[in-house]
Formats: C-alpha cells, sequence, structure tokens
C-alpha cells in the first residue's frame, strides 16, 4: 500500500467482528506506556535528597546538635531556613542529618527484603511442586502478622539498633517480595525463551540466574520505590511508638519531638518542615513506584503493612 | 459446609503457625527467665551446682540463693519442658481463655488485653467508616465523569494521602483541629457514647484518609474498568438511567479489589492505629503493646501478638468468604 | 419517505483523538419501513457498529454526530437531549455481539428482565417476574421458572442470547438493533438464533437492523441489505435483487468470496480478501478501498464515486462496478499490469486462490 490517503494503523487480517471503538482504547493505552515528566521530577528530587544526605558533613550547615545556632524555637529565617528547635538547633541542618536514617532505613531495609524474598519467590514459582507450597506456606504465614505487630515482636526480642531496625522493616517486606517474585516467574517460567534454554540444555541454576532473574529484576524495580516509601514511613511509624533507633535521630523522631502539644503551638515548624520533607520524598517514591509499574505493566502488588 | 469447614481448619493451622513462630522466636531469642527473676538469672547455675562457685544468696537479706530462685521459676514457668511441649501446654491455657499473668505487675494478660481493646476496636471501625464513606461516593462520582474536574483533583489529592505518612497527617490534624481551632479536646474523654466518638474522630480520621485515598483509587480504576463492559451498553440500550446502571449494574461487580485490600489493610491498620493512639493519647492496645515491648513483658506481648494477629487472619477469612457473596462466579469448591 | 419507522439521511460520525479526527460514519443513509429489515454488513472498521451505536445513543461524549436521524418523524438527537425516560429499550432497542459479556455476571436472570419492566412499564416486582418467564418461553428457552434464578454462568452461550433477546423484547419495541447476533456462538447455534429473530420480528411486526461482517448471515433473511466500507456505504439494495449478481462493488464481491457455499466440498479455504480494514484519519480523497481494490482505476485514487443507481434499486458506489464493461475493462488493466494504480500486487489474489488450493493459510 503505498498509498497515503488512508492510515492503517490496526486490524487483523480477513475479517474479524470488532468493536470500532477499539481503536480508541488502543490510544489510550499506548498513553500509558510514556514514563512522563512526573517521573523524572520525582528523580530529580530524590537525587538532591540522596547526595544531601551524603554531602551533609560538608555543607555549609551548622551542626545538627549544637544548641543556640539560632535562639529557641525560632521561626523559618535567612540564618535558619526551617527555624530552630526547643534546644535552638538548626531545623535545616537537622532535617538532612535526618535524613541519614530515614534513607538508610529505607535502602537497606529493601536491600534485605529483597535479598531474601527475591530469591525465595523465583525458586518457589520455578520449581513449583512440593518447594512452592512450602515456601508458600511460609510467605502466607508471614503475611498472617499485621506489619507492625511483627516489627515489634522482634524489636522487643534484638533492641533498638539501626541494623535491627532495617532488618525488621525488611522482613516483613520479605513476604511482598516474594509473592511478586513468584508471580512474575510463574509467568515467565511459561514464555518460550525458557523454554528453549531448557531444551538447549541449560541447568536449572543458570536458567534463573540467566534467564529468569533479568526478566524480574525490572518489574520488581517499581516494587523496591514503593518499599523504600514504606520503609521510610515504617521507621516513622516505630519512632512514634518510641522503637525506632535510640541512637541519632530519624525524621520520624523528629516529628515526635516536634509534635509535642507546646512545641506544636508556638513552633509548628519544628514538626511541619521534616514532614513536609518526608512527604515529598514519600510521594516521589510512590510516584516513580507507580509510573514504573504502569510503564511495565505490573499487576498483582502485595500491599504492605505499614 | 466441607468448603467452610476446609477453610476454618485453613484459618486455624496459620493461627497454630504463626504463634507458633512467635511463642518460639520469644523463647529462643528472648530470655523469659530474666523477666521473672531478674538479676538471679545471671548467675551461671550450672557452675554453682559444679561447686566451682558459691551461690550467693539475694540481696535484700533473704536466705534464699539465687540458683533455688532460678529454679522455682523454671518450675513454676515449665521452662525445663522442651520448646513444643510448652507451646502445646501454652495453646491449651490460650484455648481456656487464660494467656498468662503479665511479668510487671502480675495481671492476667486477658484481663489487660480485655481493658484496652474496646477502645482500639472503636477507632478502627469509625476509621472504616469514614474510609468507606469518603472513598465509595467519590469513586462513583469520579468514574462516572472520569477525566473532568472532580475525577483530577480526587485523583491528585488521593495520590497526596497516600503519600502521607498517619503519624505526620495526625500531627497536622492535631496541630490543626486541637492546638490551632481547639475544636476536639486534647485528652481522650471516655464518660459516656458520645464523649468517646467525639475523642475518636480525629484520630479516626487521621486513619481514614490514607486509607479512603487507597479505596478511592482501587474502586475507581474498577468502576471505569466495568463501566466498558457490554452489559453496561445493554443496560443503557434498555433505557435505564445512569445513576440506576451505576448503583444496580456496575457497583457490584468492582467491589472485588475493594474487598480484597479491605481485607489486607486491616494490617496496616491495626498497625496505624497503634501509632496514631500514641498521638491522641488514646489508652488503647498501642499504648500497652508499646509498653509491653520495653519491659520484656514477655506473656503480654505474646498474648497481644496472639490476639490482634488471630483477629487479623480471621478478618481475612470473612473477606474470603465475603468474595462469593458479591460474584456468584466464584466457586465455593475451589 | 413519511411512512418511515427510521430515518437517517447523511449520517457523519468522528472521533477526535491526538491523531486528528477519525472518521467512523462519512455520509451514510438509508430508510426503513414499519415491520421491514436491513441488513448493514461490512468488516471490523467499516462503521456499522458506530452506525447502530449513534442512532442507540450509546456514543462516549467525545464522538461528534452530524446529519439527520428520524425515528416515527421525530429527531433521535432531539430526544436523547432531553434524556426522554422511556424512548430507547422501549420504541427501540438493542443486542451485542457477545452473550458472555452483554449480561451481568452478578445479576439472576430474572431480575435483568424485569427490571426493563418494572422501569419502563410500571409492573410490580411478582407481575414483572411472571412476563419474565413468559418472555424467556417465547424465546424457546426451557424451564423458564428455573432459568430466572439463575445466573447468566450458568447457561449455555445459545441459551445466554435467548435470554439477550428476552430483555430485548420487553417493552415491545419497534425496532431491535441487533449487533453481530451470532458471531459469538457455535454455528450450529447460530442458525437457530437468526430464525428466532426472524419469526420474532414476523410475530411482532417489529422492524429490525441486523448487523453483521458476514453476508452470509443476511442472505435470504433481511429485506434490504447495506455493504458498509470506511465508515461509507458501498452498495445498497434489496436482498433478492443484490444477490442476484452477487454484487456489484468490489467489496461486496470479496465479502461474498468469504461466504461457504453449500455446494463446494468441506475444508475449502475460502478466500480472504487481502489488505486490512483502513482507519480513517482526517479528511479521505478517493474510494476507501482503493488499496486493496483489483478494479481500481487512477480514477479511484482521487474521486470518492457516489452512491448511484446502477440498475434498477441497486445503489453502487464505484466508478468500475463488477461485471460491466468498465470493472472488466480495468482488472484485465490492472492484470496486465500486474498491480493496480494503488500499488497492490495482483498476485495477492493469485496467492489466496493458489492457498485455498492446497489448504494452506
Amino acid at each position: 500500500m503505498k498509498l497515503n490517503l488512508t492510515t492503517t494503523k490496526r486490524g487483523s487480517k480477513g475479517l474479524s467482528p470488532q468493536d470500532e471503538d477499539s481503536s480508541l482504547i488502543d490510544d489510550e493505552k499506548r498513553e500509558k506506556r510514556k514514563i512522563g515528566f512526573g517521573f523524572w521530577v520525582s528523580i530529580g528530587w530524590m537525587i538532591l535528597v540522596v547526595i544531601a544526605a551524603f554531602l551533609a558533613p560538608v555543607l555549609p550547615i551548622p551542626d545538627p546538635d549544637q544548641t543556640g545556632a539560632g535562639g529557641r524555637l525560632d521561626a523559618p529565617n535567612w540564618d535558619n531556613w526551617f527555624g530552630t528547635d526547643t534546644n535552638g538547633r538548626d531545623m535545616f541542618s537537622r532535617t538532612i542529618w535526618g535524613s541519614r536514617v530515614s534513607l538508610t532505613v529505607g535502602f537497606f531495609a529493601i536491600v534485605f527484603g529483597f535479598a531474601v524474598g527475591g530469591p525465595l519467590g523465583i525458586v518457589a514459582g520455578f520449581f513449583k511442586g512440593a518447594t512452592d507450597k512450602f515456601l508458600s506456606i511460609i510467605i502466607f504465614i508471614l503475611f498472617a502478622f499485621p506489619g507492625l505487630v511483627l516489627a515489634l515482636l522482634i524489636i522487643s526480642l534484638l533492641g533498638q539498633t539501626l541494623a535491627v531496625v532495617c532488618l525488621t522493616i525488611g522482613i516483613i517486606g520479605v513476604a511482598p517480595v516474594a509473592r511478586l517474585a513468584r508471580a512474575i516467574t510463574i509467568s515467565i517460567s511459561e514464555r518460550e525463551f525458557v523454554a528453549a534454554a531448557r531444551i538447549l540444555g541449560s541447568t536449572n541454576r543458570r536458567i534463573m540466574i540467566k534467564e529468569i532473574l533479568p526478566n524480574v529484576t525490572i518489574p520488581m524495580g517499581a516494587l523496591a520505590f514503593l518499599g523504600m516509601a514504606l520503609a521510610i514511613v515504617g521507621e516513622g511509624g516505630l519512632a512514634f511508638l518510641g522503637l525506632s533507633v535510640e541512637e541519632g535521630f530519624s525524621w520520624g523522631k523528629m516529628i515526635v519531638l516536634g509534635s509535642a502539644s507546646r512545641t506544636l503551638q508556638k513552633a509548628p515548624w519544628v514538626s511541619m518542615f521534616p514532614i513536609g520533607i518526608m512527604f515529598l520524598t514519600v510521594m516521589s517514591l510512590n510516584y516513580a513506584g507507580d509510573r514504573l509499574r504502569d510503564f511495565f505493566d505490573v499487576r498483582e502488588m502485595g500491599i504492605g503493612g505499614g | 459446609m466441607g468448603f467452610i469447614l476446609k477453610r476454618v481448619a485453613q484459618m486455624v493451622a496459620v493461627i497454630l503457625a504463626a504463634t507458633f513462630l512467635a511463642f518460639a522466636a520469644m523463647n529462643s531469642l528472648g530470655d523469659p527467665l530474666f523477666n521473672v527473676v531478674g538479676f538471679h538469672a545471671s548467675v551461671d547455675c550450672d557452675a554453682v551446682l559444679a561447686g566451682e562457685i558459691e551461690d550467693v544468696s539475694g540481696q535484700g537479706g533473704t536466705d534464699v540463693g539465687d540458683c533455688e530462685v532460678v529454679e522455682a521459676a523454671r518450675e513454676k514457668y515449665h521452662l525445663n519442658d522442651p520448646l513444643p511441649l510448652r507451646y502445646v501446654r501454652w495453646v491449651g491455657d490460650v484455648v481456656q481463655g487464660d494467656l498468662g499473668v503479665s511479668f510487671k505487675n502480675s495481671m492476667p494478660v486477658t484481663t489487660i488485653i480485655g481493658n484496652r481493646i474496646p477502645k482500639s476496636i472503636f477507632l478502627m471501625v469509625v476509621a472504616e467508616i469514614f474510609a468507606l464513606l469518603i472513598a465509595v461516593p467519590a469513586a462513583i462520582r469520579a468514574a462516572y465523569k472520569a477525566n473532568r474536574a472532580f475525577d483530577k483533583s480526587a485523583t491528585v489529592s488521593s495520590f497526596g494521602f497516600i503519600s502521607l505518612p498517619n503519624f505526620a497527617l495526625g500531627v497536622i490534624l492535631f496541630y490543626l483541629f486541637v492546638v490551632k481551632w481547639q475544636i476536639f479536646p486534647s485528652r481522650y474523654e471516655d464518660d459516656d457514647f458520645f464523649s468517646r466518638l467525639r475523642s475518636t474522630v480525629l484520630p479516626a480520621m487521621t486513619l481514614a484518609l490514607p486509607l479512603a485515598a487507597t479505596y478511592f483509587r482501587l474502586l475507581r480504576t474498577d468502576l471505569i474498568t466495568t463501566l466498558q463492559e457490554d452489559f453496561v451498553l445493554m443496560a443503557k440500550a434498555k433505557g435505564l438511567s445512569d445513576r440506576w446502571i451505576m448503583f444496580r449494574h456496575v457497583l457490584r461487580p468492582s467491589l472485588f479489589s475493594l474487598v480484597t485490600v479491605f481485607g489486607l489493610s486491616t494490617g496496616g491498620l491495626i498497625g496505624g492505629a497503634l501509632v496514631v493512639e500514641q498521638i491522641f493519647v488514646i489508652p488503647g492496645l498501642g499504648r500497652t503493646f508499646v509498653e509491653a515491648v520495653i519491659r520484656d513483658d514477655f506473656p503480654l506481648v505474646l498474648g497481644l501478638v496472639t490476639v490482634i494477629s488471630s483477629s487479623f487472619i480471621a478478618i481475612n477469612f470473612i473477606v474470603d468468604m465475603f468474595y462469593s457473596v458479591i460474584d456468584p462466579r466464584v466457586s465455593r469448591e475451589t | 419517505m413519511a411512512d418511515s419507522l427510521i430515518s437517517v439521511e447523511d449520517l457523519h460520525v468522528s472521533f477526535l483523538t491526538e491523531q486528528g479526527s477519525v472518521r467512523a460514519v462519512d455520509g451514510v443513509s438509508f430508510d426503513l419501513e414499519p415491520g421491514k429489515s436491513i441488513g448493514i454488513v461490512g468488516e471490523s472498521g467499516s462503521g456499522k457498529s458506530v452506525t447502530a451505536k449513534t442512532l442507540m445513543n450509546l456514543l462516549p461524549s467525545y464522538a461528534q454526530v452530524e446529519g439527520s436521524m428520524k425515528f416515527d418523524g421525530r429527531d433521535l438527537r432531539e430526544i436523547a437531549r432531553k434524556k426522554e425516560k422511556h424512548f430507547w429499550g422501549v420504541e427501540m432497542t438493542m443486542i451485542f455481539q457477545d452473550p458472555m459479556t452483554s449480561l451481568n455476571p452478578v445479576k439472576r436472570i430474572g431480575e435483568q428482565i424485569a427490571e426493563s419492566l418494572r422501569i419502563h412499564m410500571n409492573r410490580s416486582r411478582s407481575e414483572a417476574m411472571t412476563e419474565a418467564g413468559d418472555l424467556l418461553e417465547q424465546v424457546g428457552i426451557p424451564e423458564p421458572a428455573k432459568r430466572l434464578r439463575q445466573y447468566p454462568h450458568e447457561l449455555s452461550g445459545g441459551l445466554r442470547q435467548r435470554v439477550v433477546i428476552a430483555i430485548a423484547l420487553a417493552c415491545d419495541p419497534r425496532l431491535l438493533i441487533a449487533d453481530e447476533p451470532t458471531t459469538a456462538l457455535d454455528v450450529t447455534v447460530q442458525k437457530h438464533i437468526l430464525d428466532l429473530l426472524d419469526d420474532l420480528r414476523k410475530e411482532r411486526g417489529m422492524s429490525m437492523i441486523l448487523i453483521t461482517h458476514d453476508l452470509g448471515v443476511v442472505k435470504g433473511r433481511t429485506d434490504e441489505i447495506m455493504v458498509m466500507y470506511g465508515g461509507r456505504t458501498m452498495e445498497k439494495a434489496p436482498t433478492s435483487v443484490l444477490f442476484e449478481c452477487d454484487g456489484l462493488h468490489p467489496y461486496t464481491e470479496a465479502l461474498n468470496a468469504t461466504i461457504p457455499k453449500i455446494d463446494t466440498p468441506s475444508h475449502t479455504r475460502l478466500v480472504p480478501i487481502p489488505g486490512k480494514p483502513p482507519e480513517v484519519i482526517g479528511k479521505i480523497i478517493g474510494c476507501p478501498f482503493v488499496p486493496r481494490c483489483r478494479y481500481s482505476t487512477s480514477e479511484c485514487l482521487t474521486d470518492m464515486p457516489p452512491l448511484v443507481e446502477q440498475e434498477k434499486r441497486h445503489l453502487c458506489a464505484c466508478h468500475n462496478p463488477v461485471s460491466t464493461p468498465e470493472g472488466i475493462k480495468a482488472r484485465e488493466t490492472n492484470q496486465n499490469a500486474g498491480h493496480t494504480p494503488a500499488g497492490l500486487d495482483m498476485k495477492e489474489f493469485e496467492t489466496s486462490a493458489a492457498r485455498s488450493d492446497t489448504g494452506e493459510l
């Protein structure tokens, strides 16, 4: 067809009874396929936050623990962008320093959740049968605990160090990660290239690492973003229960300190700035994760308790 | 009936497995002995028995040696028995309504939980009601006029609420309605139903808004999907009004995701309630739980984990049953 | 024609998309007298379903409709704008292709029939239910009382389509639009459903628009046939007239070749039409069928032929209708050149034929 009178976009060979409207729905689907400007804005914000956290020691900001960086409960001003807290500590500096604990928890919790849940899910989905049943039951039982209850149980046993908090939130993440990995593995295992690899005599181990892992990784990336958001929020929740890290401070702990009635009355900014920054970060993670999920069309997400 | 029995058995099995996990973890990782006898537990009794060191008598001038205290405690709490046996004994007690005695104040765990749980349940029920009252009408409106102004603003704000942690929302609401405008009391009042309701509105809203955002997004998507179904076209061809079609034809088949997440989100709701109770100073399970964790009150922590997890499992079980009510196609046999 | 039940004149429907405006229906006109039936035939994308949905006021809001549609002398668009309550579903109604999806899966069959009666005819719940049972009996469903209490998934496809028909007939409509009513069904069931529709139509003196991609479905059933392609009417004639010559328009001829014939041996491959149906974006010049037509001449590329009466009561929009001297000449010219002016390789037709011999496709 050399003629450009008409554009033929789709249509089946020969005769097929199909709704004329379907082509319009296709357009909508294609629209979804774009990752969008918002995604890059979210990524930009995350990079900014991470860089600030890394560079905190060398940034020209006051020591976060230095009292008297300004007056007590000063409103935001040129010297103290986010104001000061009850001890006269600079809230801007504290917000940056506080991100270090929050982001660490977010990152390592997800690393743990994926390092354990990913292989668990892949193995369960790949071998099916008894292995799958056994691992599925474990996943199922982990799901039986409301997230925070599991966290309280673990922290009551292991204490309140940074490592334990990361581990705790990571364990909560194992079940949803494993479930998604399992679902994706099952669908990929049925595809031709896996069958081809099998016929060519690849070992199970090789197929899992070479064929399945790369295909699981991409859609799981979306879950990583969403999970990191949940982990950061989870740490905040623990802080409100007084069970987050004992040493140092996180966004969650800062919000707790700022939410005392009296502080809230005189200086709402002490809690509102960390809330705002945390909100933007969590929203960026959620948005980026959501876009990725739509982009790769991943269904069946686990809802982790937080 | 066979189907329901099978599911009940499954549910009981999961509860047993979960509680065993918690029980085993508490017994092997924690040191229950320490909680009962305090410093006495630090004495190396094997060494004493071997005569290597002397059993110093306890502080406070008692004549009882540390090892005797430890031995008595071991005996009393059956700590010398193997783990599975202790678990079976514990389950036996739980079935009879005995969750043991708190190490700290010697009150029965069931009494402590019984005192605290109504406030937490009330909070969560009110929160769920709020969430549904917000989410369902909003989703119907948004889906009916998809991509119009209301839909767009509701979709954007729902995304915001999902990203706002409930403790952050709690602090914001507390600041606005309690500190600044003083519309709601700052203390939890529990004189009668209305004062309790008044005290519960804000914390319930704190829990409800993010939940409503999740419900809204799911229901909206499902409604829009259902609206594209042929049977909706057919209903229009029958000359049914939009309202009739929406409520009598579209709503029910669109409830699937909502119901699933209703069950799953209970876990998050429970966690959220524990946190929000701290912000609004509600004497519910949250405070008790935290205190129990900080004080290593082994029976109380285990009791709370048991009660909360079992309720969570039971709720999801009921939700599962509910599927066949929504959709007759869900076979009871599978 | 004053006594037409439905009269459509110069109907244009387009959808606004990002790529531009898609013309789904482009200047379609037809009349239907009370008690008569018309078959609208075409591939997917031909605009036949959109035409039907336009009549039923079922198009999405972003569709742009122009032209006149009258039902019993009343302007359909006016009725739609006033949101008249007891018109659609009562005066005219429509049934859809797939009975699997056009019934609500979570409502009992009885309710789905009875609700129209309750809403439009003011029946009580029990009256409506009794009538629903009668309707099920009329459409030939055994044990109607039992079926009323069942859910759609408990019924076979054929029975479901009967239920759909019962629903459509509930308020005794004067016009029924059936959009591919048998396409999703087994071949053996198809005939039963078509016969049922025929019988009911005659019994009730109802008019019917039967929409299908299968020329065989309308053959010998409807009073008139309209063939659509690319949103335009290609050919229109009384059924008997059209089948006298197996179609004047090359597209009709091609459609006709896809019908299984009784006298051919079984497993004979049918001849598919090369190419794909178009989706028309923006303004088109020339005939939309050109890219797939072996009778095309250079004229066809630039001028859309008007719909004219080629023979008595036989309208056709083609410069070179089949079996006319122009048509035969055009085909021979193309055959000699090896391709059509639009660049279609004439071998496409041969390979189709060759494949049909070996049974491969």
